[in-house]
């Protein structure tokens, strides 16, 4: 590094220590940061208890279950039957068991740097009940909020690195040239340093490093004491630096590509608070806006009614062959209704409406797979876009995680089905054996350790390229300022 | 300004002159904004994102409408084609009721994407209304999408705020604030002639938006269900909104430009400002609202519904409630045995069971509505200093997309569920003879399907007072600070 680069940076540094608006900005931004981070511990703080409350419960309706169950063998035994319950209550009963009461909680844990990105996790409830019926059923239940809170966002660490984070870097290096200029040291400054470019380089890094290491510092403190040092350590925080770097180094580009137009700080200003509205509000927007309307979301009622169409058919299917059954076995021969033949019928139900509600969920998930990939493709345009997705990501509260959640209910449902399904159909009763082999959704591995979040590589690049080719336009505007 | 222009003003009758001041300064005001042609563009580039959002907002809605249009008619064929069964299977089957769409929605979408589309009406039970379409978007989908909502409440301020910012500083760095002062003209007159040429300035921008949305309104609203002049009147309540929400920004940018330094600080003071308003303070609002008043979760919600549900008998026939609901009856017909009883007490026992719910699920929904009104409320307060958080919730509610508008739907929907309930309970008590009984398409058909008639807009003006207020309070605020800053105006 020559001594021209050392000499800068240490010039501007001791100038920039001495100006009071420097740290105000400095000090509000870490602060906000730190801020935002204990928002994002105590939103998962509140997740953890809702999957607790959720797990809760199920222990409670199971040994609920389990005691009923054990009543109604001991009364057997001893010769004195109790009365009958309905099938719904019934704990001897599958089909019935399977598709409420004694239902499976599939939690989704908050993943290790949760509290950096609220990201979907709000929307998307972080325990789900799987039962034996159709997906409608169990997988869109939603965790109450006020929906006015939802559309007003959360404040999270996203969000200041996003929003507030660029405005800092546009603060300090939007007019290196144009207030020298406007100032009349440019020419000084020129004169006095042997390698001026080399000296320009370094007030600039000295005023680019200043918010980009106060962001840093304070993204490491805040996850240090409200996510602990383990968590500092992994290679996902490791990430949350890189991202939070490249989109630092982003916006100075930008800033230092527009003081290189050799134009006033007015205008320098202006065009910057300009790119800002556009890529963190209009283009992010309009991205969302477009995907939207080239492939509209399905909707999901289609899916609800598939599932009681195949009810309503299921129903008429079951009277058609009760009908030939009392034909041709006379009305005396029909079996009998209540309990069987409310099971029976459930079953029916069930059956039918699985196998629609499961195409016509990969359907709408096709769909929203098309409109993701084009808000995707088009999200290269703002790096503001791709630095919120590559933060959520990194938080595990973006779609990439929920997918992989939703896959592995996908799986779950299936084992949950035939578990009791199997005994339903050759007319098994649950017994206490059953109860404690039920089947459990499993806990992901890479919930509790931190591992590396996938899928980073194309949100840092296409941050990185444009940094990148605003650098190189910076360097020709520099030089075409005579230096 | 030239001296000549302004030669006049000390020779002419104080009022009169007063007026022509104004008249003079909005005038020039107004020709050196429609000459700066940075500001022209910027503005021809805002007016066409607002329709362009408009025309996004047109097309979505025009499909969800169709799609919900589709589903209620399916819906209502699956009710109607049900099998002959017991009426009170028929009832745990049930309906779904469908929101109908807000016409204004194509302008503020609102909350819409956030509460669900449909709410499934069955048995025993009120449910939420489900499939939010904000789940399905992805996680970039909170960066927000176009809406003329959206375009007004966040860069409009900006182009008032550019537009603003060095009408009193810049004439101080030129050197003719000191002319103008020095030909007899008032502060105050100064400033009612640059905020009368901002404020044209606003209408402006805001009258594409306005003729745009009607236009879409005028398509768009079926007259056969909805009334065009409620919508228009609920459009004439939101153009004086967004009016007053930027006139205040206009006061504030020449408060500030009076006050400051020199441009430079103006800017930065306001541009602190509009990002303070239009993204800090939502944020921290929603987060003091949700910490003053917890919303209950869903799992704590529902199991305070359970537990008062567990004091009534439902299907359980050795319940206490159940037992005591008996002999009471027999009692009543004096009769010594269920047989006996000239109606059929499974009916009655199902409608004392499904009345004694309502009373449950209005005490905990109403609490719920309650917790999220109180939360509003405290978004709200600090609105008449940030004024974006009075803003919206006025925009919501006048487009018919807020969560009161929300919880309208979902009681309206809960009285049809409770229509069906009773309905079908009546036919058992007086035909049912035994536990084989069944129903047939007649009473399906009998039974209505849900139709919705959205509240008019005196509803959205019940519960916008405050939001109002602080909304006002923010243009009073603003003009009595530029007022103070006119009275502080240095000439140089």
């Amino acid at each position: 590094m020559s001594s021209a680069f050392l000499a800068g940076l240490r010039f501007e540094a001791r100038m920039m220590r001495r100006d009071g608006a420097v740290w105000f900005a400095l000090i509000v931004l870490a602060g906000v940061a730190l801020f935002a981070l204990t928002m994002g511990s105590s939103r998962v703080a509140s997740q953890q208890a809702a999957i607790a409350g959720a797990r809760a419960d199920e222990t409670q309706r199971l040994s609920r279950l389990q005691k009923t169950l054990a009543q109604l063998q001991e009364a057997d035994a001893q010769g004195k039957p109790a009365p009958e319950p309905p099938p719904f209550r019934d704990p001897r009963n599958p089909i019935f068991m399977g598709g409420g009461p004694a239902a499976a909680v599939a939690a989704l844990a908050p993943a290790p740097l949760a509290l950096v990105a609220t990201g979907q996790s709000d929307l998307l409830p972080p325990a789900v009940r799987v039962t034996t019926g159709s997906k409608d059923s169990f997988l869109f239940a939603d965790e109450i909020d006020n929906p006015a809170n939802l559309m007003s966002g959360a404040t999270d660490l996203a969000f200041v690195v996003v929003f507030v984070y660029p405005l800092v870097v546009l603060a300090m290096a939007f007019n290196l040239l144009a207030g020298e200029r406007e100032q009349g040291t440019l020419a000084m400054s020129l004169a006095s340093a042997r390698q001026p470019a080399a000296a320009l380089a370094g007030k600039l890094a000295a005023r680019v490093a200043a918010p980009i290491a106060a962001m840093l510092l304070a993204v490491a403190v805040g996850v240090w004491i409200f996510a602990g040092w383990e968590r500092v350590a992994s290679a996902g925080f490791a990430a949350l630096l890189v991202v939070v770097l490249l989109y630092g180094l982003f916006w100075a580009a930008l800033a230092t590509a527009v003081d290189g137009l050799g134009r006033g700080s007015a205008f320098n200003a202006l065009t910057l608070i300009g790119a800002w509205v556009a890529i963190t509000m209009i283009l992010p927007a309009a991205i969302n806006s477009l995907a939207a309307f080239a492939h509209p979301a399905p909707s999901r009622i289609d899916m609800v009614l598939a599932a009681r169409a195949a009810s309503t058919d299921a129903d008429k299917a079951r009277d058609a062959s009760l009908a030939r059954y009392a034909q041709e076995h006379g009305e005396a021969g029909r079996p009998a209704g209540g309990p069987q033949e409310m099971t029976l019928r459930r079953l029916a139900t069930q059956e039918a409406a699985f196998q629609r509600v499961e195409a016509i969920v990969a359907e709408h998930d096709a769909q929203l797979a098309r409109q993701r990939d084009m808000a995707d493709r088009l999200g290269y345009l703002s790096p503001a876009y791709l630095t919120y997705q590559a933060l959520a990501n990194i938080a595990g509260s973006g779609e990439t995680r929920y997918r992989a959640f939703l896959d592995r209910i996908r799986a779950f449902h299936v084992d949950w089905r035939e578990f009791f399904l199997s005994r339903a159909k050759a007319g098994a009763s649950l017994t206490a054996q059953d109860y404690a082999a039920l089947p459990r959704f499993p806990q992901a591995d890479d919930e509790l350790t931190a591992r590396a979040p996938a899928g980073l590589a194309r949100p840092l690049l296409g941050v990185a390229l444009p940094a990148l080719i605003l650098a190189v336009f910076a360097w020709r505007g520099f030089r075409r300022s005579g230096i | 300004m030239s001296d000549l222009a302004l030669a006049p003003f000390a020779s002419a009758a104080p009022a009169k002159g007063r007026w022509r001041v104004v008249r003079v300064v909005a005038a020039k005001e107004w020709l050196e904004l429609s000459r700066d042609r940075r500001l022209v563009w910027l503005c021809g580039f805002v007016v066409v994102l607002m329709l362009a959002a408009l025309a996004f907002g047109y097309v979505e809605n025009a499909r969800i409408l169709r799609e919900r249009e589709t589903a209620a008619k399916a819906d209502r064929e699956l009710w109607t084609g049900q099998s002959a069964k017991n009426p009170h299977a028929a009832a745990h089957f049930g309906q779904y009721a469908f929101k109908p769409l807000s016409p204004l929605a194509l302008a503020d979408p609102g909350v819409d994407a956030y509460v669900g589309s449909a709410v499934w009406l069955e048995a025993h039970k009120q449910n939420e209304t489900q499939f939010k379409q904000a789940r399905d978007g992805g996680v970039g989908a909170r960066l927000g999408s176009l809406s003329l909502a959206f375009i007004l409440q966040t860069i409009a301020p900006l182009i008032v705020i550019l537009m603003g910012f060095s009408s009193f500083s810049g004439e101080r760095e030129c050197g003719t604030l000191k002319q103008l002062l020095s030909v007899g003209a008032r502060p105050r007159d100064i400033l009612a002639g640059k905020a009368m040429a901002l404020i044209g300035a606003i209408f402006a921008l805001l009258a594409p938006a306005v003729i745009g949305a009607a236009l879409a309104l005028f398509f768009f609203v079926d007259r056969e269900r909805l009334s065009l002049a409620d919508q228009f009147v609920r459009l004439g309540a939101l153009g004086a909104a967004y009016a007053a929400y930027l006139a205040g920004f206009a006061f504030l940018a020449l408060g500030v430009s009076a006050l400051a330094k020199n441009s430079r600080a103006a800017l930065v003071t306001l541009l602190a400002f509009w990002l303070a308003n239009s993204f800090v303070a939502p944020r921290l609002a929603t987060d003091a609202a949700r910490a003053f008043a917890p919303t209950p979760t869903w799992q704590e919600f529902r199991a305070g519904i359970v537990q008062d549900k567990s004091k009534t008998f439902g299907h359980d026939d050795s319940h206490p409630g159940f037992v005591a609901f008996r002999d009471e009856t027999l009692k009543k017909y004096g009769v010594p045995r269920i047989e006996d009883l000239p109606v059929n007490f499974r009916g009655l026992a199902l409608r004392k069971d499904d009345e004694a719910g309502y009373a449950i699920f209005d005490r905990h929904f109403g609490a719920l509505q309650s917790t999220f009104d109180r939360q509003d409320a405290l978004r709200v307060a600090p609105g008449f200093l940030f004024p974006l958080l009075a803003l919206r919730p006025i925009s919501m509610a006048f487009a018919g997309v807020d969560s009161r508008s929300q919880f309208d739907f979902a009681t309206s929907a809960e009285a049809h569920r409770r229509d069906i309930q009773n309905e079908v309970s009546d036919n058992i008590i007086h035909f049912a003879h035994d536990n084989t009984y069944v129903a047939g398409p007649e009473l399906w058909r009998k039974i209505g399907s849900f139709a919705y008639r959205a509240p008019g807009a005196g509803f959205a003006l019940d519960y916008s007072a405050l939001p109002i207020a602080a909304l006002f309070g923010w243009l009073a605020l603003a003009v009595i600070f530029a007022a103070f800053a006119a009275r502080r105006l240095r000439p140089v």
